[in-house]
């Protein structure tokens, strides 16, 4: 299998070098929880996705890794309305 | 003054230039990027692997090419740092970094400093614009050119400005061209502006030369019209057009926004080039004039810096003429596609990080201070620190949002595990 | 209380307790005009973490009169004042040391003794309650009864509530006299006319009174985070570490003493703060400071890791000499009322104290002992009032 990162549980594949933001919409990804990608550039924290044990990175600005496990931010962690 | 390097802020055109320019006159630089390579949103390179589907106009390959033939002559003197976020300078004049590599903050007291962080896109709010599926133009304009892949199903680009020809045309050019292109404004009732920006050469053929590419594909060119309000429905969004009275309906994936460009400045320092360790803004991040202008304007501000340290540097009157230049086209620009705005219905989202309406800032105290439309407003309190809803904040109540007195940092949003982390290059 | 259908108050400071003073006066009848240098809210009220404690207060009259304002919280709460605005929460005193664990039990025996509840809480008891808590945590108390407020919201909703006109960017710079009383204040080259007024702006308060050598101003460096629960605290409790009962009880004295505590706010982000910064009055915030801030609270709660910082800020505290509030009638000068000093201490007193600041300006009995924030104390020490 190609390098992927887990979206979800999901494998999603990516190509080196790629951010995780490129390789969702590329998966046809759009929705991230409640969180959109949006301004491309790290500005609008739209796209912030969950990683396990760590802060949330923007999906825009962070290349996608092999084996990574991520996850919308968790419906409590996402801005409310 | 201290012996350190000169940070330079942004690897896009203007802070590549500036850094050049800087080492070229034998001062050692620090030249940061928030990504993992140098060219900025108009250079974004392919990933690794990627071919490159999306080919500039050949003026700015060249500029770019020989940019980089510039910053690899004088390579030995610039440090370059990728994957580096500029978080803002601290109360006691730390310029911090968010090294996500290294996933530490770093702080470092440079010599002097050129910020030159590019603009921000700016967008007009309507019912739906914080929707999944909706992108700006921009961003999905740099997706693009990382993967040379079309964002997959219907798109309609729509809003104000050059970039939605562009991003239209690259798309076609991927292969997926959008069902429509909407220019909110009307260029061809302003002639005069339309004259003016003939003169400008190369920014007129390039804008031909999509227009032709969207003809090509079919891609309808609509002048007056604009989006009044998106919904999801399935995995599509209907979205609703209004051109003149006419209201009509079409259903998408994605529906790409843009309505111009304004510097990045929230949360970056006020210029301050006599200051001890002097502060200067260069490129869209200081005047929205476009990729040519920031090329000039970096060196300008080298220039001026090499200029404040006793060299007798100055910039030649051929780059001076060629920023007047991108003024005139901007202004141009700015008269041809003028239309005014309305105030979007109250349910309109403006800060989307906080979920506030346009209903919720009306409410708010006709005079209320800044800190009032934070505080008791919750705006611009979210994780976008307001680089969105501030801009938008302003155009509605017709006068700018004070900034918070003294900046604050960190600008972006900053791993709490990471800044504990913090190094300093002083000795404590 | 009878209205003095003519008394005319201006209040020098919209914080908590101008608001609370205003809002109380104009319930009694009387007319206010409500002043402030920029806006409600803009000084250290608007920059503080939202402990209505007891639990942190210093033993003798401070522990006293928190606990009549909290009780005022609490009724306030039950009345529709504060409704939804004030809610009960635990502090947990935590201690990572034995010499810690002496002082966090030396200051629960104090809080026993001025009637608090204090439950001894057993590491195994509180990871229960607080997942995750830093292994160096070795002893705790818990006190139960403790609150949360923030500062801003509480101002904003006296406002609306007593509908008293507020003048922003009105600074006064004197107290206007005539005839040995305070006839008024003057605001730039205007005089505001007024049969008395309350100077409660903060380290504000020290220009216009010449209390230069009273009021200390004490700088607080904070962090706040992004959300680790949506509408509701992450955590069940305010961490309040014994590095920072060090500080309020007068142990430790250094600008580079953290006094840390974790506040889960409302919103599920939580405030991280703070330093305590004597003699700055400015708001900067530095990298240092926050990353030593930073490192102590991650090492009480780990999960921390998982944060993101959005924002640093810094709030004034005003301290006063003795470590004791300022509250009461200007001891020389007929028709003023002074009201500052409370430190970090503000949101918890603030209500009940702008409540006692508008009884004493009408001429009414507080219903307290407030005799040890008299500022009778510093007139006899030689020092102006």
């Amino acid at each position: 299998m190609t390098a992927h990162f887990y979206w979800n549980g999901e494998p999603v594949p990516f190509r080196p070098g790629e951010t995780i933001a490129a390789a969702l919409l590329g998966a046809g990804i759009v929705h991230l929880g409640r969180g959109r990608i949006f301004c491309g550039i790290g500005a609008c924290q739209g796209c912030l996705v969950a990683m396990t044990g760590a802060a949330a990175v923007e999906a825009c600005l962070t290349p996608a890794r092999n084996g990574l496990r991520l996850s919308p931010l968790a419906e409590e962690q996402a801005d409310h309305d | 003054m201290t012996d350190g390097p000169v940070l330079v802020v942004g690897g896009g055109p203007a802070g590549a230039s500036a850094a050049a320019s800087l080492a070229e006159a034998g001062l050692p630089v620090l030249l940061v990027e928030q990504r993992d390579a140098l060219g900025g949103a108009i250079h974004r390179q392919p990933a690794p692997g990627h071919a490159h589907h999306i080919r500039l106009p050949a003026r700015h390959r060249r500029n770019w090419a020989a940019l980089t033939a510039r910053l690899s002559t004088t390579a030995g003197r610039i440090e370059i740092r990728t994957r580096t976020i500029f978080l803002g300078v601290d109360g006691q004049g730390r310029f911090l970094f968010d090294d996500r590599a290294a996933e530490r903050v770093f702080a470092c007291r440079p010599r002097a400093a050129i910020i030159a962080v590019g603009a921000v896109e700016t967008i007009r709010p309507f019912p739906g614009w914080e929707r999944p599926g909706v992108m700006t133009a921009g961003g999905a304009q740099v997706l693009l050119k990382e993967t040379g892949r079309p964002p997959q199903g219907p798109i309609l680009v729509a809003g104000s400005g050059p970039l939605l020809l562009a991003v239209a045309a690259q798309l076609a050019e991927a292969g997926n061209p959008p069902v429509a292109v909407l220019e909110r404004g009307r260029p061809w009732r302003a002639p005069g502006a339309l004259a003016q920006l003939g003169l400008s050469g190369g920014l007129v053929g390039e804008g031909l030369g999509y227009l032709a590419r969207l003809a090509a594909s079919r891609v309808p060119y609509r002048t007056g019209a604009e989006v009044t309000r998106a919904e999801p429905q399935g995995d599509r969004l209907k979205v609703v057009i209004r051109t003149g009275s006419a209201e009509d309906v079409v259903q998408v994936r994605h529906l790409l926004v843009h309505d111009g460009i304004a510097p990045n400045r929230t949360g970056i320092p006020l210029p301050a080039p006599d200051a001890a360790v002097p502060v200067l803004l260069a490129g869209d991040g200081r005047e929205a004039l476009g990729a040519d202008a920031a090329i000039l304007d970096g060196r300008r501000a080298a220039m001026q810096l090499l200029a404040r340290f006793g060299r007798a540097e100055t910039t030649t009157p051929a780059e001076e003429r060629g920023l007047s230049r991108a003024r005139a086209v901007q202004t141009a620009l700015a008269q041809a596609l003028h239309a005014e705005a309305a105030p979007p219905p109250p349910e309109t989202l403006i800060c989307r990080c906080e979920g506030r309406s346009y209903a919720e800032l009306a409410a708010l105290p006709e005079d209320a201070s800044a800190r009032e439309i934070r505080l008791m407003g919750r705006f611009g309190l979210g994780a976008c620190q307001g680089r969105f809803c501030g801009p938008m904040i302003a155009a509605l109540r017709g006068r700018p949002m004070p900034a918070a007195a003294p900046p604050r940092w960190p600008l972006r949003p900053v791993s709490l595990a990471a800044l504990a982390r913090l190094t300093t290059d002083e000795t404590e | 209380m009878p209205p003095s259908p003519s008394l005319h108050v201006a209040v020098v400071g919209t914080g908590i307790v101008g608001a609370a003073a205003a809002h109380f006066l104009a319930a009694s009848g009387a007319r206010v005009t409500l002043l402030d240098a920029t806006g409600p809210a803009a000084g250290a009220t608007g920059a503080s973490d939202g402990a209505v404690s007891v639990a942190s207060k210093r033993p003798g009259p401070m522990m006293d009169i928190a606990r009549h304002a909290r009780a005022f919280y609490v009724r306030c709460e039950a009345d529709g004042l504060f409704r939804g605005l004030f809610h009960r929460r635990s502090t947990f005193l935590v201690a990572r040391t034995p010499v810690e664990a002496e002082l966090v039990a030396q200051h629960g025996a104090d809080l026993a003794v001025a009637g608090e509840r204090v439950e001894e809480i057993g590491r195994a008891a509180l990871l229960a309650r607080i997942p995750g808590l830093g292994e160096s945590v070795c002893a705790a108390l818990e006190i139960p009864d403790d609150g949360h407020a923030l500062g801003y919201e509480i101002t904003e909703r006296l406002l609306q509530r007593s509908r008293v006109a507020i003048r922003r960017d009105a600074p006064v710079s004197e107290i206007v006299t005539q005839a040995g009383r305070a006839s008024g204040v003057a605001i730039r080259q205007e005089h505001l006319a007024a049969d008395a007024v309350l100077v409660a702006a903060g380290i504000g308060s020290s220009a216009l009174l010449g209390l230069g050598d009273i009021l200390i101003p004490r700088k607080g460096q904070m962090a706040v985070t992004d959300r680790a629960a949506a509408g509701r605290p992450a955590i069940d409790g305010h961490l309040m570490a014994a590095s920072y009962l060090a500080a309020k009880r007068g142990i430790v004295r250094d600008n580079a003493h953290i006094g840390l505590v974790i506040d889960p706010l409302m919103t599920g982000q939580f405030l991280i703060g703070g330093s305590r910064e004597d003699h700055r009055d400015d708001h900067a915030t530095d990298a240092p400071t926050i990353a030593a801030i930073l490192r102590d609270a991650l090492d009480l709660y780990p999960p921390l890791a998982e944060r993101r910082v959005l924002r640093s800020f810094a709030g004034v505290r005003t301290a006063s000499r003795d470590g004791l509030p300022i509250l009461g009638l200007h001891p020389h000068l007929p028709g003023v009322a002074i009201a500052t000093g409370f430190e970090g201490d503000g949101i918890c007193l603030g209500p009940l104290m702008g409540a006692c600041a508008a009884r004493l300006l009408l001429g009414v009995p507080a219903g307290i002992d407030l005799s040890a924030l008299s500022p009778q104390r510093f007139a006899s020490a030689g020092g102006r009032p």
